[in-house]
């Protein structure tokens, strides 16, 4: 895909708000190019029109004739289809949204307000290139991708499209919050020049790993799954190179045999000592390469991280767009004090998108500066709320009673030795029953925080204007028990780690919905 | 019903039968394939009942469509106050979602083709977020949920996020 060049600042100038000022109250309803019929048949036509017949007509051993007319008859339907999708499909500018109709069976009909509106921009694919063509996206910063695209138009309607809602995006933007500085269609518009601004602007560091933290954190991220793939990598190597391997394996398994024979138990710890040996190694190794020179400035609003050892990488981060601040402590690292902290950010037209590292490896205090920094409350303890103590009933029901009926058929099917596997169930006892302990939950002033986990311990902060969607749910175990779960959905969030509040009584967790939703506006 | 404090409308009659038909659509084209396939297995091996499978799965449908669909369509609910649209459901696992006017990126009517026939609409909200960035509300009359997209359209100002 390649987009055509941007029109220039004066072109844009000029075009838009003569756009503005032509626009009726209410523009007829549009279709796309008609030559968008010709384009999504030819994208599609090469395995519907030629490939199925040509298939079948060769697996069934019927002759060319078949399989043109089958082609010819396919070829027919699907054009009509086609059209009839084209027909369907109406775009409309209004003064408040664009609305875009669409679908032959399942009718959809789309509004996007104009005050959402984050970017225009066109696309022209070699296709659409050859037919004159161009393709239209709508960006509203919402959760999908295809939020509002005009698959395909001419390349004029599409800059005048672009224009005119360019123009009318920032009226609406500016009527709706008269102080409104910076409004985001100008960010995310020119976002080249707001990226040549903020290089201006001066940066301080903020926050840097030295080498000995940088060892430190390799350290803890020992792994033995990494000690697996090195084995593997081993094997894998050693069927390509001509090395000798056999011979010093021999050698090795004699000797191995050897001293087994005498020090079995002391091989067997050497062995498991030149594992660890490696798994730290592996770790650190790991960890420079990716972490080694990690500096992260703040300046104009904006975060930059660098980093990397071989690969060296920028990111930046505008601190608005930051939706959610995420502490975790590893289990080793948290008794010893060390933190680390990432951001859930919305990306912008430079910015990066997801979840950022922003100190992998820091003491509170540090990362409750850049936490600062980001203009988001600090994380309190004292103020937390635990959840309800039969969570810790549910938690042991959800973890307990599954190993246990694993362990007890190995050991009365397979091998009495099972028994021993009884060792690990007290210790998942015990995570589910420190479960609650560190559960808690608190509304504060401007924020929401939430802190969970007992091995791996998160604390999120997530100030009330991102909090997206809050839901009430409620399994069968949890409505025997009266419990609910409070979800909060956020904007540029993994599935995974989310701050969700686990079992809550009933009363608790409606307070909780109710209140959170009562907050946003 | 999770928030007792919020008064939920139930959804549209014709969303039960849009979800009967659907579910009986679906039931039918099981039985008969089934059907199909175990006439042709008992073509080989002459013991085996070609009755047998479809009347499983028109035990299954008389089920899913005499007591399943009504009682999810029951546990539907929604609530449009003017600042938030609530929309309740789930038979065993309940859900109870909020969704502030303020975060609504952008909005859907939707109509299959059976919804059509029985004349209801789904009301799609999409916000910035992710595991729930599209609340569906089926089985409204189109006209109401016109009506809670222009309302929501009204609620919009500023930043979303």
């Amino acid at each position: 895909m390649e987009s055509p060049p941007e029109p220039s600042a004066a072109e844009l100038a000029v075009a838009a708000p003569g756009a503005v000022d032509g626009v009726p109250e209410e523009e007829a309803p549009r279709r796309v190019h008609p030559g968008t019929i010709g384009l999504w048949f030819l994208k599609k036509a090469p395995q519907n029109v030629l490939g199925l017949p040509a298939i079948i007509g060769v697996s069934s051993g019927r002759g060319l004739r078949w399989i043109l007319l089958a082609a010819a008859v396919i070829g027919a339907a699907m054009l009509v289809w086609t059209w009839l999708g084209w027909r369907r499909f109406t775009y409309a500018i209004t003064d408040r949204e664009v609305v875009i109709e669409r679908g032959i069976l399942n009718r959809t009909r789309r509004s996007i307000p104009l005050q959402r509106i984050q970017d225009v921009s066109i696309e022209q694919g070699p296709l659409a290139r050859i037919f004159g063509l161009a393709e239209v996206r709508i960006e509203t910063g919402g959760g999908e991708k295809d939020e509002g695209v005009l698959d395909s138009v001419s390349l004029a309607e599409a800059r005048r499209l672009r224009a005119t809602l360019r123009g009318m995006a920032v009226q609406a933007e500016a009527a709706a919050t008269p102080s409104a500085a910076a409004t985001p269609m100008a960010e995310s518009g020119e976002g080249a020049g707001d990226f040549v601004v903020s290089e201006a602007a001066p940066m301080r560091v903020v926050f840097t790993m030295s080498p000995a933290r940088i060892l430190l954190l390799g350290a803890f991220s020992f792994s033995l799954v990494w000690i697996a793939a090195l084995f593997g990598m081993f094997q894998f190597v050693d069927q390509f190179i001509d090395f000798g391997w056999d011979q010093v394996r021999d050698w090795a398994t004699t000797a191995e045999d050897q001293v087994r024979a005498r020090f079995s138990l002391t091989a067997a710890l050497a062995l498991a000592g030149f594992a660890v040996l490696l798994g730290v190694v592996s770790g650190i190794v790991r960890t420079a390469l990716r972490e080694w020179g990690f500096t992260l400035r703040f300046g104009g609003g904006r975060f930059r991280r660098t980093r990397g050892l071989l690969t060296r990488t920028e990111v930046v981060v505008a601190a608005r767009r930051v939706q959610l601040a995420l502490t975790q402590r590893g289990p080793l690292r948290g008794l010893l004090g060390w933190n680390s902290l990432s951001f859930q950010t919305l990306g912008g037209s430079n910015d990066a998108n997801g979840r950022q590292v922003m100190a992998p490896l820091a003491r509170p205090h540090e990362t409750a500066a850049i936490v600062n920094l980001a203009g988001i409350p600090p994380f309190e303890r004292l103020p937390l709320r635990p959840v309800a103590a039969r969570h810790i009933l549910r938690s042991l029901l959800h973890s307990v009673p599954l190993p246990l009926i694993a362990i007890l058929a190995a050991a009365l099917f397979f091998s009495p030795l099972a028994w021993l596997a009884l060792l690990i169930v007290p210790p998942i006892a015990l995570t589910a029953i420190l479960q609650r302990r560190f559960h808690r939950y608190a509304t504060r002033e401007t924020s929401y925080q939430v802190m969970r986990g007992v091995i791996q311990q998160r604390d999120w902060i997530v100030p009330y204007e991102n909090v997206q969607v809050v839901s009430l749910e409620a399994g069968w175990l949890q409505r025997l028990l009266g419990l609910a779960t409070v979800r909060v959905d956020t904007a540029g969030a993994g599935v995974v780690a989310t701050p969700d509040v686990v079992d809550l009584t009933l009363e608790d967790a409606r307070s909780l919905a109710t209140g959170l939703a009562a907050r946003i506006d | 019903m999770l928030l007792p404090d919020v008064p939920l409308h139930p959804l549209e009659r014709g969303q039960l039968h849009a979800m009967r038909l659907a579910g009986a659509i679906s039931y039918g084209i099981a039985a008969f394939g089934l059907g199909m396939g175990s006439w042709v297995l008992g073509r080989a091996w002459e013991w085996l009942p070609v009755w047998a499978a479809p009347l499983v799965v028109l035990l299954l449908a008389g089920w899913s469509i005499g007591v399943a669909a009504p009682r999810r369509w029951a546990r539907w609910g929604w609530a449009w106050t003017g600042r938030e649209l609530h929309v309740a459901s789930g038979w065993l696992h309940l859900r109870h979602t909020i969704v502030p006017a303020a975060r609504v990126q952008h909005i859907d009517v939707a109509q299959g083709p059976l919804e059509r026939m029985f004349g209801v609409a789904t009301l799609v909200l999409h916000t910035a977020g992710t595991a729930n960035s599209e609340v569906h509300l089926p089985g409204i009359a189109r006209q109401t949920a016109e009506e809670i997209r222009d309302a929501i359209r009204e609620q919009l100002t500023g930043d979303p996020w």
